[in-house]
């Protein structure tokens, strides 16, 4: 310890903690709580009057994720894309780390949620929506200040040396989306028709299957769809959060329930070893 | 909907997969009979069990990342920052979270992907630290005074991605000693030097070293690549995780505040 005291000054902001000493012991919520013996209130609400049996589990997942309570045939669409989204094959990469939890013993709750976290990325899964949607709203504002969509395409096309890099369109492994139709027939079903961002969405698919031979994903279709529902891009990220969990889950039982270490077992010799060739370790210095 | 739109069939791309996956770090030679088994295994090339007789952890993990062994003072300053490090403290936010696992009765086993999930946040954790690695090596050759303006200017807008800012208002003192501690050392180097200045500069404001910066220099001093730094910051903070969730781990849930109806404050 310092026995100088100005080594011990901070220079600190006395507004910054007299702000911090106002919260201290305290927790403000936005959200909602749990009161016991008087209610539970998510956003206004009383969650056991007014939500629970009432309302859909995707209604409440909406309304804690945006803080939006939407109708049911939104609520509707959305579950059925959550069906869209996760299926039980481990080759996609999320669902393997729950195969390899499975493998590996692990607790169901850990695979699924550790799985779900695997799916953050910047290739695929929830974190991708972000992109997705925030492309459609930028190129609506550029098509209704004149921009049409062979024209936005272009912008982007020049700024990446030609290559369609489009966040909604072109999807790793395949060339087009199976899901899309699927879910164009749901949501025909439950009475929604196409807005303008989607519109634009098929605008700008067109232009990339002329000229590139790429075709929307679902990421596109359904960024696109709930920009015309009202959502913003960071909204439709924290809708999606779960959105890989049951999927993850199917593959963690598969492997669960198989001898240890035999999925996808591996020999020493099926790692290629790409390194230094072995050597001496000299002694420390 | 007029029109059913038209899309592609869906074709798969026959993307050419390798078979199998490479490493440079890591080889493993087979038994004679069983070609799971290895009977030896090699880091960057060293046996494995030669390293346990000559070398100390620090040497590995740093040959772990970097491919080389460390100059006795590069494993000198590894390993002091590792001491650093190694436990964020009982209020930082991933430490408070491993707490939680702990005296909810988790599995003790969860304490450590939850807490370090935490401590790879944005804020005060490895969220940060990548940031931080570039903005320290692209402007270690800047006047520290120029650079101090630049922060000082974007106050109090400024993220914590440059290492360098506020600490619960004012300058983190444990930072700015833990890097006096650190500068003593040989291996310290030109950008933990650098930083320091920025820091004396921004001092007289409230601003100053933030852990994160600290660990981002040295990190980048050692050679380490930016988008390792994270990770890294995530596993030299885990020991002080673990240690406070397995505290915890046989204490009744009374055993951390709960926050009571009178001071849970909904806002409208």
């Amino acid at each position: 310890m310092s026995s100088n005291p100005r080594t011990h000054i901070t220079h600190s902001d006395a507004g910054h903690i007299a702000r911090l000493e106002q919260k201290r012991g305290k927790i403000f919520s936005r959200t909602g709580g749990w009161f016991p013996g008087k209610g539970v209130y998510c956003h206004g609400y009383s969650m056991l009057e007014e939500l629970v049996g009432k309302k859909s589990y995707f209604q409440i997942l909406v309304l804690n994720a945006t803080g939006k309570l939407i109708d049911k045939p939104l609520a509707d669409w959305i579950e059925g894309i959550y069906g869209c989204l996760s299926w039980p094959d481990p080759r996609i990469w999320c669902n393997q780390i729950g195969a390899l939890a499975g493998a590996a013993r692990t607790s169901v709750v850990a695979a699924t949620t550790m799985g779900s976290l695997a799916a953050d990325s910047r290739s695929y899964g929830p974190y991708t929506l972000l992109a997705g949607v925030e492309f459609i709203q930028d190129a609506l504002r550029q098509h209704q200040a004149g921009a049409s969509a062979e024209a936005i395409v272009e912008k982007i096309t020049a700024a990446n040396r030609g290559k369609p890099y489009i966040v909604g369109y072109i999807r790793p492994i395949a060339k087009g989306d199976e899901r899309l139709e699927a879910m164009e027939k749901f949501g025909k079903k439950l009475g929604f028709s196409v807005g303008p961002h989607l519109a634009l969405a098929y605008d700008i698919e067109q232009v990339l299957l002329r000229r590139f031979d790429e075709g929307m994903n679902i990421n596109g279709y359904m960024s696109a769809f709930l920009s015309d529902q009202g959502f913003t891009a960071a909204e439709v990220y924290q809708m999606f959060a779960g959105m890989v969990a049951s999927g993850v889950t199917a593959c963690y039982l598969d492997t669960y329930h198989r001898s240890p270490d035999t999925f996808l077992p591996l020999r020493c010799e099926d790692i290629d070893y790409q390194g230094a060739a072995p050597r001496r370790v000299p002694d420390a210095d | 909907m007029a029109e059913e739109p038209k899309h592609d069939q869906v074709r798969s791309r026959n993307e050419p997969f390798t078979s199998r996956t490479a490493t440079r770090i890591w080889a493993e030679h087979p038994s004679e009979d069983n070609p799971y088994i290895a009977a030896k295994v090699f880091c960057h090339g060293y046996d494995l069990i030669e390293l346990m007789e000559k070398r100390s952890f620090v040497d590995v993990f740093y040959l772990l990342f970097r491919g080389e062994l460390p100059h006795r003072n590069e494993a000198q300053l590894l390993q002091s920052l590792m001491i650093a490090l190694i436990n964020p403290g009982p209020r930082h936010p991933a430490v408070r979270a491993a707490m939680n696992v702990g005296v909810g009765k988790t599995d003790p086993v969860h304490i450590l992907p939850i807490a370090t999930a935490v401590l790879g946040g944005a804020h005060r954790g490895g969220g940060e630290i990548e940031a931080a690695m570039r903005f320290l090596r692209k402007h270690q050759h800047d006047a520290p005074t120029a650079v101090a303006q630049t922060i000082l200017q974007s106050r109090p807008s400024a993220d914590h991605s440059t290492g360098f800012g506020e600490h619960f208002g004012g300058v983190d003192l444990m930072a700015k000693t833990i890097v006096q501690q650190l500068l003593t050392l040989p291996a310290a180097g030109e950008i933990l030097r650098w930083g320091n200045r920025l820091a004396e500069e921004l001092e007289p404001h409230g601003l100053g070293w933030l852990t994160t910066g600290i660990a981002a220099a040295v990190f980048a001093d050692l050679g380490f690549h930016p988008r390792a730094g994270g990770c890294l910051y995530q596993l030299l903070g885990a020991p002080g995780l673990v240690a406070h969730g397995l505290e915890l781990a046989n204490k009744p849930i009374t055993a951390m505040p709960f926050v009571s109806d009178e001071d849970y404050v909904i806002e409208s």
